[in-house]
Order: C-alpha cells, then sequence, then structure tokens
C-alpha cells in the first residue's frame, strides 16, 4: 500500500550541521513508528518538516501521492497533526482550545463534542471550563490531543508525547495511539520512553548523523 | 495685528536659558552638560539650516523644489520608521515597505485636504504644502515605526503559539491576527489620545504658531482641526499598511514563520 506521507531524500542543514542527510521514510495507513536516536539529533526539526512548519533544503514529502509543494500549506496542515513536545496554549479556557482547530476553519464544535475529545485524550470533563494556560505540562499535552483530534487529521505526528506523564496518563495515551492507528491514520512518535516502547507495537527507527536506522525486530530500543 | 520679530541679539539672549539648564546639570551632578551643549548647537544649525532651505524654496517657488523636499520627507520618514526594528528582517529591507506607507498614507491623507479643504491658492505653494506634509508625514513615521516594532516583537515573542495555530490550518493571516490587531491599536492610540485631550493641556504647536504670528483664533483652531483629523487618518492608513507588510514579511512563500533569529533545533 502507497504512504499517505511519503518523505524522500529529505535534507537539512542547520547553522553548518547536517540534521538530515536523505531520509527517505513513508508512513503508512494505519501504521506506528517510533523514532529515537541522541538528542539535537533532528528529530524535531522532521517532525517540524513533515508537519510543514519548516521548509527542507531538499528532497521531496508527497501526501498522498501528491507533492505537498503543488498544495495549499494550510490545508494540508489541517490533515497532519502535530503535537508538539511543550504545546503552547491560545488565551482562554480548554473548551476554547478544543474549538480553536474547526474555528479556523469557520466550524463550530458544540461543548458535548468537545467534551468528548478532551476524555479521548485522558481528561476528566471537568477541565473543560479551566484556563488552559494554567494546566500542567502534562495536562496541557492531553490538550492538544484534543484540540488536533477535533480537526479528524488523517496523520499524527507527535514529539515526545509522554515526557510530562505518570505511567497510567502514559499507558492511557498509548491505548489512544493505537486506536488512531486501528482506524487508519499513520502516526509517528518520537520517543525516547522505555514504556512507549514497551507498550506500543511499532515499527522502530532511529535518527542517528542525519540518516534513519531501521531497528531488527526484537533488538532492544530503550 | 502684525507679527513680533525676534531680532538676532534677542535669540541670544535667550541661550541663557541653556545656561539655566547647565547650572542645574552641574548643580545636581546630571552629567548632561555634554549633551546640553552640543543640542544647543545641533538645534540651532539644524533649523537654521531648514530655515535657509525653506527661504530659498519659498522664494523659487517651483513644483519640482516644492515636492523635492517632500520627497526627502518621505524618504527620512520610510528610513526613520524602518531603523532598530528587532526581530525584523533588518532596515534595509523594512526600508522599502516602510517608505512605500509612509507615502500611500500621506497621499492618500493629504492630497484631498489640499484639494477640496484647504485649498492653496498655488497649487504647488510652499509655505502651506511643505508644513502640513511635514506633520503628517512625520505622524505616518511613528505609526509605521510603532506597527513594525510591535507586529515582529509579539510573534517573535508568542512563535510557539503562532506554529501551532498553523498546525491547526490557520492562514498567516488567522496566525498572527491578535497580534497585529494589538500593533495597530497601539500604533492609533497616542493620535487618538491627541484628539481627547487637544486644547485641554496643551495648545498643539501650529495652532499656537498661527495665533503667535496674527492668525485670529478661530481661524487658527479650524486649521488645527484639519490637521488633527488628517493626524488619525494618515496613522491608521499607513499603520495598516505597514501591518500588512509586516505580517507577508513574518510568512514564507509556503506559510512557514520566518525566523529572523533561528529558534529551535533538535
Amino acid at each position: 500500500m502507497p504512504a499517505l506521507l511519503d518523505a524522500r531524500g529529505l535534507r537539512k542543514t542547520y547553522e553548518g550541521r547536517v540534521l538530515l542527510d536523505g531520509v527517505d521514510l513513508g508512513l503508512e495507513r494505519g501504521t506506528v513508528t517510533t523514532v529515537g536516536g541522541p538528542s539535537g539529533g533532528g528529530k524535531t526539526t522532521l517532525l517540524r518538516i513533515l508537519g510543514l512548519l519548516v521548509e527542507p533544503d531538499g528532497g521531496q514529502l508527497l501526501l498522498d501521492g501528491t507533492d505537498v509543494r503543488t498544495l495549499v500549506p494550510h490545508a494540508v496542515r489541517r490533515r497532519v497533526a502535530l503535537v508538539a513536545q511543550a504545546p503552547a496554549m491560545f488565551p482562554g479556557t480548554v473548551l476554547d482550545n478544543v474549538r480553536s482547530g474547526p474555528r479556523l476553519a469557520s466550524r463550530d464544535l458544540d461543548e458535548s463534542a468537545a467534551r468528548e475529545l478532551i476524555v479521548r485524550a485522558g481528561l476528566e470533563p471537568a477541565f473543560l471550563g479551566q484556563d488552559a494556560r494554567a494546566l500542567s505540562g502534562g495536562e496541557k499535552l492531553r490538550v492538544a490531543v484534543a484540540r488536533a483530534l477535533a480537526l479528524r487529521p488523517e496523520a499524527w505526528l507527535l514529539d515526545e508525547p509522554t515526557a510530562a506523564l505518570d505511567d497510567e496518563r502514559t499507558s492511557v495515551l498509548v491505548g489512544l495511539l493505537r486506536e488512531l492507528a486501528g482506524e487508519g491514520a499513520p502516526v509517528l512518535v518520537v520517543t525516547h520512553d522505555a514504556r512507549v516502547l514497551e507498550q506500543l507495537p511499532a515499527r522502530r527507527l532511529e535518527l542517528v548523523a542525519g540518516h534513519l536506522i531501521e531497528h531488527a525486530p526484537g533488538r532492544r530500543t530503550s | 495685528m502684525s507679527y513680533v520679530s525676534v531680532s538676532l541679539p534677542q535669540l541670544l539672549l535667550s541661550l541663557g536659558l541653556m545656561a539655566i539648564a547647565l547650572a542645574v546639570s552641574a548643580q545636581s551632578r546630571l552629567g548632561l552638560e555634554k549633551d546640553l551643549l552640543l543640542g544647543t548647537v545641533r538645534a540651532a544649525v539644524q533649523l537654521f539650516a531648514v530655515g535657509l532651505l525653506l527661504t530659498l524654496v519659498f522664494r523659487n517657488q517651483h513644483p519640482a523644489s516644492v515636492f523635492g523636499v517632500i520627497a526627502v520627507m518621505v524618504a527620512v520618514g520610510g528610513w526613520t520608521a524602518a531603523r532598530r526594528i528587532a526581530h525584523g528582517p533588518g532596515t534595509w529591507v523594512l526600508f522599502r515597505y516602510a517608505t512605500l506607507a509612509v507615502l500611500v498614507g500621506g497621499v492618500v491623507v493629504l492630497v484631498p485636504v489640499f484639494a477640496f479643504v484647504i485649498r492653496p491658492p498655488l497649487w504647488y505653494e510652499a509655505r502651506l504644502l511643505i508644513p502640513i506634509s511635514g506633520m503628517i508625514l512625520s505622524n505616518a513615521m511613528n505609526g509605521v515605526a510603532l506597527v513594525f516594532e510591535r507586529v515582529f516583537a509579539s510573534i517573535h515573542q508568542d512563535a510557539p503559539g503562532v506554529e501551532q495555530l498553523l498546525s491547526l490550518g490557520a492562514t498567516p493571516k488567522q496566525a498572527v491576527d491578535r497580534h497585529v490587531r494589538a500593533a495597530m491599536n497601539a500604533a492609533l492610540r497616542p493620535t487618538i489620545n491627541g484628539l481627547l485631550t487637544v486644547g485641554l493641556v496643551a495648545l498643539p504647536g501650529m495652532m499656537t504658531g498661527q495665533i503667535v504670528s496674527g492668525t485670529a483664533p478661530d481661524q487658527a483652531v479650524r486649521y488645527q482641526l484639519v490637521i488633527m483629523y488628517q493626524l488619525v487618518a494618515v496613522a491608521s492608513v499607513a499603520g495598516a499598511l505597514a501591518a500588512r507588510f509586516a505580517r507577508r514579511l513574518s510568512f514564507s512563500d509556503r506559510e512557514q514563520l520566518r525566523t529572523f533569529a533561528d529558534r529551535r533545533v533538535g
């Protein structure tokens, strides 16, 4: 099956340092992929390129077989969820935040739908009325997941999503990621978290010296 | 009524005022003496130079010289507005946009007023066109400078928030809407405050000048009102244009937030 999100020969240099040196990465529908590797090695940059926030110096990115350069960037971003490691919260309540994506596309999201989304992301319904900017890091992360869910994206990119979550919340999030893949979305997770690697069946990659290296099955990756 | 002239010896007497300021600075050890002396000399040199230039332009009134002076005002205004903008693309890039914003704001506000409201006897009447254009263009310059400074600084400060909006499918316009509106508000605020307090706190310079030189107060007031409305209009037009330019400069053609000093890697 062709990959929904297909990166070919991505290159990126930053301040003379080669972060991506011809990276090929195909994310097929319904699959989970994890990316590890040394910190500062370009994993976040790779996610930001796949999320169209950063332009690669070279290479090509295809969405469903179409070069994204021929598509309208904001329309592509709506289809690809990017959850940052420390996601920014907009001023207002959790409900305002969860509604922000649909609102940008002039669609309304009713409160009961928003409540379902935050519960699915692992937050209690009581959070809906809280000031989003006053939440803890782990809570903000879950609001960001709910906010992205509201757009029903076709693909998911997450950057160290469990860094601020305890074991229980991590299991809930891993469960959600498996569900999303089960619904047919490709899921890419940048993570070092042993708990995630243990619980989440996935294709395991490492970004080392600008190249993605595949781990042999069964080999320990943490 | 006739106007009261100031002779050169009388002008020299007024230097005594600067002596008072110097004495205060020395007495209180403010360390401002050097700047005060420099300022005394520079103010005199600059104003006499402008006076000389204006005398020349007034004496040989010609469209080319009048509009030459106004063109210099526009360019200097653009340059001043583009300088020292932190987190922006740099003075040289901004200069073109700032100059265009000042120029368009000036044309939109000045041409109709000279054509329909003030109606100078000669269409290039230097003693009307030059001082009034100067006031209007300098307000345009201040508005543009404020918008540039605010837009670039607040986008820089809230870059993660702007990129988060982009990630959710926002257009560049949607992603910085909040920042642009706040900047325009800040740019218009001083001029609007001027409207609200004029006459209560201080008499405006032009009105004072006209009254001192013998114009009837009711006429001076009418002139001043026209100017005040022009100041608001020019700040709006030039500020709105500057905001549009700043927004366009903040994103690449792939709708990515430009990083004038790159932020995150890793």
